[in-house]
């Protein structure tokens, strides 16, 4: 064989093998943490949403490993970026599992996402729990029991959102929401469950799906504006939710005479953003708004959370901090760090939240909680956010359907 | 007025926003032959740089509007010197690619300094509020402004093409860069000056566009394809090219948006694709005067 | 003005790198040899690749695999048809999307969801390469740019059919074809599968590569014009180039949905078009292998890099940009010629 040959070989398997080489090497100890992988977003119009939530496991971290950490280990976060992208996230996911030895899963904002990554978790073999996601699909159809769920889904949030609407007594409703499966899965069950509450209820034809992420909703404004409804269900979130209001400000759309929800819209993210520009008596919902809940707990939970950020906690920080306690509480219920076990082990798993009690349903892993509505009020100078007027806290137990008939676990 | 006016003058606002953008695209091509994917990029940095200014260092809106594209102007000239001048002799795909890389450097910079969530520019105070239009209609004082600084940009540029002798020289050197050089034109300066000139305009437009739009870093990658967009209907290296694909543009984004909602993503690709097949080098033929 | 001369120079050649060339040089013989054994050694090693690595390098391999396929689709285009397109991630797209809907609604075996995948890419390249391959230089890679936009866009809005920006997922990869019985859930054999298919679409591209079909694009590619003079329909040919390379991308694409378990519309977005683009100039268009490397460079450099730091497409492009400057050849490219001219 020739030497430059031989040479030009070897060099090319010693690049190979370096590369393959430089996996991460595991650290060697009795102490060895407890991986928590994290998917969020990090990036894009929505990306204070996994910032907040990384904040929230963080200070849930940091109180449990000061406490002695969860069977005598600490625990540490790794985590990654969805980029609102379903393949990034499944990537994301066996990359957390396989490379960075992750033992449990958690995450996700959009439902795009978790429609997509659901399906491929029972391979990873770990738990996930939802945080934020709101699609019912992933306790109805997609529901397999590796996954969680600590955050409303459309289901709760629309149930409530309908006994609101019939409360504003407006009969004709339109939406404007993006153009994925949240928003049209929350049109559709609002207008089922408002329909059941309201049967003379009018859910028109002219509705707004603009794309997630688009700039400029000037477009959709003026079309909802000039079919004159009597009410908006307002999906839209994130920074579509801050360009929106900025823009319909200019449009004028908030003078109008019809009333407004916003679904998700008493979100700290947004509501900081915003300030002053989200006009006075808008309806917003939440599934954790920090001043409506008057425990212990939770009043512990803000005041550190105010300490440590200088700012309220948003409801994906809650159902972050949360979700590392219902993994603190499962590992010691089963005894390991098992993927399988720890599994089992949320099910039917009943904590103590800020919010208060807060149970896995066994039949589809729904915690059962309600979101909390309210019509936006003075400014909060203090916490420089709106605050919350006629604040309502639906009763998780009474305003979630039942399971599924898809879901069968 | 009623929505179609609305709507016409959305697409106003719209087309003239997106002719200050994509006109130095245009220029930089035609000059140059080059196309630079990384426009986008100094269009969002542009709109970054007014953030800072005006958000972090406090700068008043008009006075960042003078002093943010001359910064990327001049971070153009360092990328001509020690890239582009390697590919300027060579096939323009090359240009295409190297432009891309740097398209990647920069996108990935502007994340590493100001994060990647989005930013917000207030409009300055003179401009704030809206006004109301005959026929009742409320439309934001800034949406005017941004049309009123297009046709100041037009009008500048037409100005500087017609009646300075810069302009003559770019022209000069668009129609034939050697018969440029042998008449003792520098030709380097011109084309550093050129390309620094593009990106001076790519970030003015970011500076227009900040108070409107969310700065987030995936703005420069939507608006480098509109430019695209706008230079293939309008005609590569077109000045008035530029202008006429930025009205057709912004025409298909505001009434399409306004009456073809669940297609009008595809509109805009359509159009760029129709014009490609019918006359390839834009609505106003081969390389209209510059 | 300049843009319109042939630039020979600088031109990337393509040339078929094994066997050796038609024998000029006397030293080529032991550059065969070397080469073959090259090939050989790292056959052996993607094929024990699930037992000697990490698991993780299983997905990372099986990318590699599907992606690099995909680029060598679009070197035939670019490398040896000379044209440079922008809209090459819709043949890739929508062969994801053939064997997700197939496998969601129907449950075919694999190999029938490929071969519908193959179909659909064909005629779809068929369709958008009849218009394309009239124009030239940089109004084709703007016409790619916006046909590969036209299909992205219908995927993302036409909810009813594609799912709109969710995409198609949850579906299960459950039977092979042709009575095998094999666990296509194993990302290990999974990954075998790929490698196969893989292997037996670049043997059959490289066949055509080397062909005179092969031969006759590399001339249109120096100089169409003369070609032309020669009595060749240069515009049958370049669309056959297209369509072909439609119908291989196709078939990456559809080894891409059971992997990712999921279609969605970013792999019809222009961004992802340029990933080929990348990758054949990382490795080089000169050569056949050439996209292969470039694949095996990108996926590797990613995976490498994102452990150390977010900034990966920094690094990126920062590489390409030393490439297109200094290395247009590109990484095998360059190393290839060095050997070639030492001797």
């Amino acid at each position: 064989m020739n030497r430059k040959t031989f040479l030009r070989s070897a060099m090319a398997l010693a690049i190979v093998g370096a590369m393959a080489g430089t996996t991460v090497v595991q650290a060697q100890g009795k102490q060895e943490p407890i991986r928590i992988g994290a998917i969020y977003l990090m990036s894009g119009s929505a990306a204070m949403y996994g910032k907040f939530a990384q904040q929230g496991i963080q200070q849930a971290i940091d109180e449990i490993n000061a406490a002695g950490g969860v069977l005598g280990r600490p625990l540490q976060v790794l985590m990654e970026d969805s980029q609102g992208k379903a393949a990034t996230a499944i990537q994301a996911a066996r990359k957390l599992v396989y490379q960075d030895k992750a033992d449990v899963l958690m995450g996700l904002d959009s439902s795009g996402v978790a429609q997509g990554l659901v399906p491929v978790l029972p391979e990873l073999r770990k738990p996930f729990i939802i945080t934020h996601a709101a699609t019912p699909d992933v306790t109805g159809k997609l529901c397999n029991k590796y996954t969680y769920r600590v955050s409303v889904n459309v289901h709760q949030n629309m149930n409530s959102a309908a006994e609101v609407a019939v409360k504003t007594g407006k009969k004709r409703w339109t939406t404007i929401g993006p153009d994925y499966a949240f928003g049209h899965q929350s049109w559709e069950f609002f207008g089922k469950y408002l329909k059941e509450k309201m049967p003379d209820a009018e859910l028109m034809k002219e509705v707004a799906f603009p794309r997630f992420g688009a700039e400029d909703f000037t477009p959709f404004i003026d079309n909802i504006m000039a079919s004159k409804p009597d009410g908006v269900l307002i999906s839209v979130w994130g920074g579509d939710m801050v360009n929106f209001v900025r823009q319909a400000n200019n449009r004028g759309f908030f003078d109008q005479d019809f009333d407004v929800l916003f679904t998700v819209g008493a979100a700290t993210e947004v509501l900081t953003a915003l300030g002053e520009q989200l006009p006075e008596g808008v309806w917003v919902g939440t599934r954790y708004w920090y001043g409506a809940h008057d425990n212990e707990l939770n009043k512990k939970f803000v005041a550190d959370y105010k300490q440590r950020y200088n700012a309220p906690p948003s409801y994906n920080a809650e159902g972050a901090y949360v979700a590392v306690y219902a993994y603190k509480a499962a590992i010691e219920k089963a005894g390991k760090v098992d993927g399988d076990a720890i599994a089992a082990a949320l099910k039917g798993l009943e904590i103590t939240a800020p919010t208060g009690a807060l149970k896995f349903r066994e039949g589809d892993n729904q915690a059962l909680i309600g979101p909390t509505w309210g019509k936006t009020g003075p400014m909060n100078a203090e916490d420089k956010i709106r605050s919350l007027t006629e604040m309502q806290t639906f009763d998780g137990q009474k305003i979630t359907p039942p399971v599924d008939a898809e879901c069968k676990l | 007025m009623g929505s179609l006016g609305l709507a016409l003058l959305n697409s106003l606002d719209i087309g003239l926003l997106l002719f200050i953008i994509a006109v130095g695209l245009n220029i930089v091509f035609g000059v140059l032959n080059v196309i630079n994917f990384a426009h986008g990029a100094l269009y969002m940095l542009g709109a970054y740089l007014a953030f800072s200014c005006i958000n972090g260092l406090g700068m008043p809106f008009w006075a960042t509007l003078l002093i943010a594209p001359l910064g990327v102007a001049v971070l153009a000239v360092l990328v001509d010197r020690l890239m582009l001048r390697f590919v300027y002799q060579r096939e323009v795909t090359d240009s295409l690619l190297l432009t891309f890389a740097l398209l990647l450097i920069l996108n990935e910079s502007v994340r590493m300094v100001w994060g990647t969530g989005i930013h917000v520019v207030e409009p300055p105070e003179l401009l704030r509020g809206t006004v109301t239009l005959p026929g009742g209609i409320r439309y934001p004082v800034y949406s005017l402004f941004v049309i009123f600084a297009g046709a100041v940009v037009l009008f500048g540029l037409w100005f500087l093409f017609n009646k300075t002798r810069a302009g003559k020289i770019m022209r000069a050197a668009a129609l034939d860069r050697d018969m440029a050089q042998v008449l003792c034109i520098n030709t380097r300066l011109v084309i550093t000056g050129v390309f620094a000139f593009g990106a001076w305009l790519a970030a003015l437009g970011g500076v227009v566009a900040a108070p409107m739009r969310a700065i987030d870093p995936g703005m420069g990658d939507k608006i480098i394809i509109e430019s695209f967009i706008v230079v293939v209907i309008g005609g590569l290296g077109s000045f008035p090219g530029a202008l006429l694909g930025a009205i057709v543009l912004g025409l298909i984004h505001g009434l399409g948006g306004r009456f073809l909602p669940e297609i009008n993503l595809m509109l805009p690709f359509v159009g760029m694709a129709i014009v490609l097949l019918l006359k390839p080098h834009g609505l106003l033929g081969r390389r209209a005067s510059l | 003005m300049l843009s319109h001369e042939k630039t020979m120079n600088d031109t990337p050649g393509t040339q078929a790198s094994l066997p050796a060339r038609a024998g000029r040089t006397g030293g080529s013989a032991t550059l065969a040899w070397g080469a073959w054994l090259a090939a050989a050694v790292t056959l052996i090693l993607l094929v024990i690749l699930p037992w000697v690595a990490p698991y993780f390098y299983i997905f990372i391999a099986t990318e590699v695999l599907i992606l690099g396929l995909l680029a060598a689709s679009f070197n035939l285009i670019f490398g040896y048809t000379g044209m440079l397109s922008f809209g090459h991630a819709a043949f890739f797209g929508v062969g994801s999307y053939a064997v997700a809907m197939l496998l969601q609604a129907y449950q075919w075996p694999l190999l029938a969801c490929l071969l519908a995948a193959v179909v659909v890419a064909t005629v779809l390249a068929l369709v958008i390469g009849f218009f394309c391959v009239r124009l030239n230089e940089v109004y084709f890679a703007m016409l790619t740019l916006a046909f590969g936009m036209m299909v992205f866009s219908i995927a993302h809005q036409w909810r009813s059919v594609t799912n709109g920006s969710d995409g198609i997922a949850g579906f299960a990869v459950t039977s092979f074809g042709l009575g095998l019985d094999v666990q296509l859930g194993n990302p290990s054999v999974y990954y075998h599968v790929v490698l196969v298919i893989v292997m037996l679409a670049a043997a059959l591209l490289y066949l055509i590569c080397r062909s005179s079909f092969g031969l006759i694009l590399r001339a249109i590619r120096q100089n169409p014009e003369r070609v032309a003079f020669c009595g060749v329909n240069v515009r049958a040919y370049r669309l056959a180039s297209f369509t072909v390379a439609g119908a291989f991308a196709g078939l990456a694409g559809g080894l891409m949905a059971p992997f990712l378990r999921i279609a969605s519309p970013e792999l019809l977005h222009w961004s992802m078009s340029a990933e080929p683009v990348l990758m054949t100039i990382l490795g080089g268009s000169g050569y056949f292998l050439g996209p292969f490397v470039g694949a095996a460079m990108f996926v590797l450099l990613e995976a490498w890099i994102t452990s150390m730091t977010q900034a990966w497409m920094l690094v990126l492009g920062i590489i390409l940009a030393f490439m297109v400057m200094f290395f247009r050849r590109g990484l095998l490219g360059t190393i290839l010629d060095w050997f070639q001219e030492r001797k």
